[in-house]
């Protein structure tokens, strides 16, 4: 298929509510015509993290008005659109489904095709979206709710090299954060105060760097603060400012630590014949640490690999990486009718082992 | 003259345990109800388009969509609203939203009071008289001066007076001739969380 396509994405898996026009001509660069994303940092600060039952309440009466807003600014109407993608998955379910259902209402209405698109498939295919890179290439992953590396060598073809088993680093930096009474989202106030301190003062663990792979582990890390912060308390009453920022420096280190062996691992696990995938995309949040990221991009500058990390804005969860995936699925025929399953868990590799503690009902994503 | 209905129009409900249609025209109504604990998201639209087919009609044929806002499931009344201004955006008609209460109470004489099992020992409970509808509440138990109805009101309930989908239907048909908000959930429980227990720690001079 070679034609100009115009695609709506539409995004509800966690806690932004996102609705984006991408258009695409084959040879060129897509563009994203409109982005639209309604955070819910606010419904959820009070909670020390997202409530599944209010991200979903939010959802169903949010998403049609970020239709409206994405395509009165990308200047169309839905007569110019050529299909519809929507998040089906993996995630909060109560927001996929709200997301998955306006967008089967909104196709039936409009007598257009829908493009069911996994939430990861979205932020793996993003370098395609504002680089044009061509497969295979290696992508990182590390947002509040994933953190996995991914060999990608087509838009429905994904390889998981190693992921993390318990939490993502996201949601370790959201934690100590709270522990910390810093406020949310915890990735750049616990940045900032790293900045100030020492990272040396305490030594915490790099969990797993002593099992060979690429899989990754923050739990532990998260349980060390905690005992560490917990000591300060007990020997005076509470902690310093100083403490504080040690402490965040600390744990940043160990994470960036961590982040880079089992980078180097992945490229290494990805090389033909000794030399590595020629780019390493990160996605997700924790990509816009200034610490994390110079580590990755010293690695990937020793291996000779490129580093691509997205603007934030299509880094972080957006809908228009689910339209451009879906642009990409659309152009290899992959239609879905209004029968397809919103999945609360669907890993992109389905070959892939499960993952340690991913539980009874199978890995998570 | 004006007419005092829009028509035609789509209803649907996926509140409880079940999958239900109406399509109500001018002279005629089709009615779909399929009991279902799960899959709702899977059926509806294949059902609406079912339906609207053995009507002889299509989509671009609506006037308006008719949606039950609950009480409820909460995902089931998401995924039906969710839907319905899906619709609604696509087809460029209004969508109301119908509560399961002003449902029940469709059709029956008035005073009526609408006395329904919200589990968790409380009951969902509402008031209609010739004025209009009293606020719906949540109670532990209730004393009820009026006829009621609903699976909470005891041997005496009236019989609802037509089904779920219809009453949603003609509530809706009536109701879009005027500007409406978009239909919403209509929960009378906050969701269910808690504030984290564990307090933040002093920060020392």
């Amino acid at each position: 298929m070679t034609r100009t396509l115009t695609l709506l994405g539409i995004e509800s898996s966690c806690d932004d509510t996102a609705a984006a026009v991408v258009r695409h001509r084959p040879g060129h660069l897509a563009e994203v015509l409109a982005s639209d994303i309604v955070g819910q940092t606010s419904l959820h600060a009070a909670f020390g993290g997202v409530v599944p039952e209010i991200a979903a309440r939010a959802h169903v009466e949010r998403l049609d008005g970020c239709i409206e807003r994405a395509l009165a600014e990308a200047g169309i109407s839905f007569a110019d659109l050529d299909a519809i993608a929507v998040t089906a998955g993996p995630g909060l379910i109560g927001g996929v489904l709200s997301g998955a259902m306006m967008a089967k209402g909104l196709a039936a209405g409009l007598g257009l095709p829908l493009v069911a698109v996994n939430h990861l498939a979205g932020h793996a295919l993003t370098p395609r979206l504002t680089d044009g890179i061509a497969f295979p290439y290696l992508m990182l992953l590390v947002s509040g709710g994933h953190c996995q590396y991914l060999r990608v060598d087509g838009p429905d073809e994904f390889h998981r090299l190693g992921g993390t088993i318990d939490d993502a680093p996201g949601e370790a930096f959201d934690k100590i954060a709270k522990l910390l009474a810093l406020p949310q989202p915890g990735g750049p106030s616990v940045e900032a105060e790293a900045a100030l301190g020492d990272a040396r003062r305490f030594d915490f663990p790099r969990p797993l760097l002593d099992r060979p792979g690429c899989d990754l582990s923050f739990s532990g890390l998260k349980t060390a603060v905690l005992r560490t912060r917990d000591a300060l308390i007990a020997s005076k009453g509470g902690i310093t400012a100083q403490d504080r920022r040690d402490l965040c420096a600390g744990f940043q280190a160990a994470v960036a630590d961590v982040l880079a062996e089992k980078t180097r691992r992945a490229l290494a696990m990805t090389a033909l014949d000794g030399s590595p995938l020629a780019v390493l995309a990160v996605a997700g949040g924790v990509a816009a640490n200034k610490a994390i990221r110079a580590r990755l991009e010293t690695v990937c500058s020793a291996n000779g690999v490129s580093f691509l990390a997205p603007p934030l804005r299509l880094c972080t969860d957006n809908a228009a990486m689910i339209a451009w995936a879906g642009i990409e699925r659309f152009r290899l025929g992959m239609v879905d009718d209004a029968t397809f399953t919103a999945r609360p868990r669907w890993p992109l590799d389905a070959r892939a082992p499960g993952m340690i503690g991913s539980g009874k009902k199978g890995a998570k994503a | 003259m004006r007419p005092d209905v829009l028509l035609p129009i789509l209803a649907f409900d996926t509140s409880a345990a079940h999958c239900a249609a109406a399509l109500l025209w001018d002279g005629g109504l089709i009615l779909r109800d399929e009991a279902m604990a799960k899959g709702q998201a899977e059926r509806l639209v294949p059902m609406l388009e079912e339906v609207l087919a053995e009507g002889g009609i299509g989509w671009r044929d609506l006037k308006a969509i008719a949606v039950g806002t609950g009480p409820g499931n909460f995902t089931g009344v998401r995924i039906a609203v969710a839907a319905a201004r899906g619709l609604a955006l696509g087809l460029g008609i209004p969508a109301v939203g119908v509560t399961r209460l002003e449902a029940l109470a469709y059709g029956l004489p008035r005073p009526v009071t609408v006395v329904e099992d919200a589990r968790r020992g409380e009951l969902y409970v509402q008031t209609f008289t010739a004025d209009g509808a009293g606020p719906a509440h949540l109670a532990d138990g209730v004393v009820v001066a009026t006829a009621a109805t609903g699976s909470a009101a005891g041997d005496a309930a009236l019989p609802p007076a037509a089904p779920l989908a219809e009453a949603i239907a003609r509530i809706g048909a009536a109701r879009a001739l005027t500007p409406q908000p978009r239909p919403a959930p209509f929960y009378l429980r906050g969701a269910d969380a808690a504030p984290p227990s564990d307090p933040p720690p002093v920060i020392l001079p």
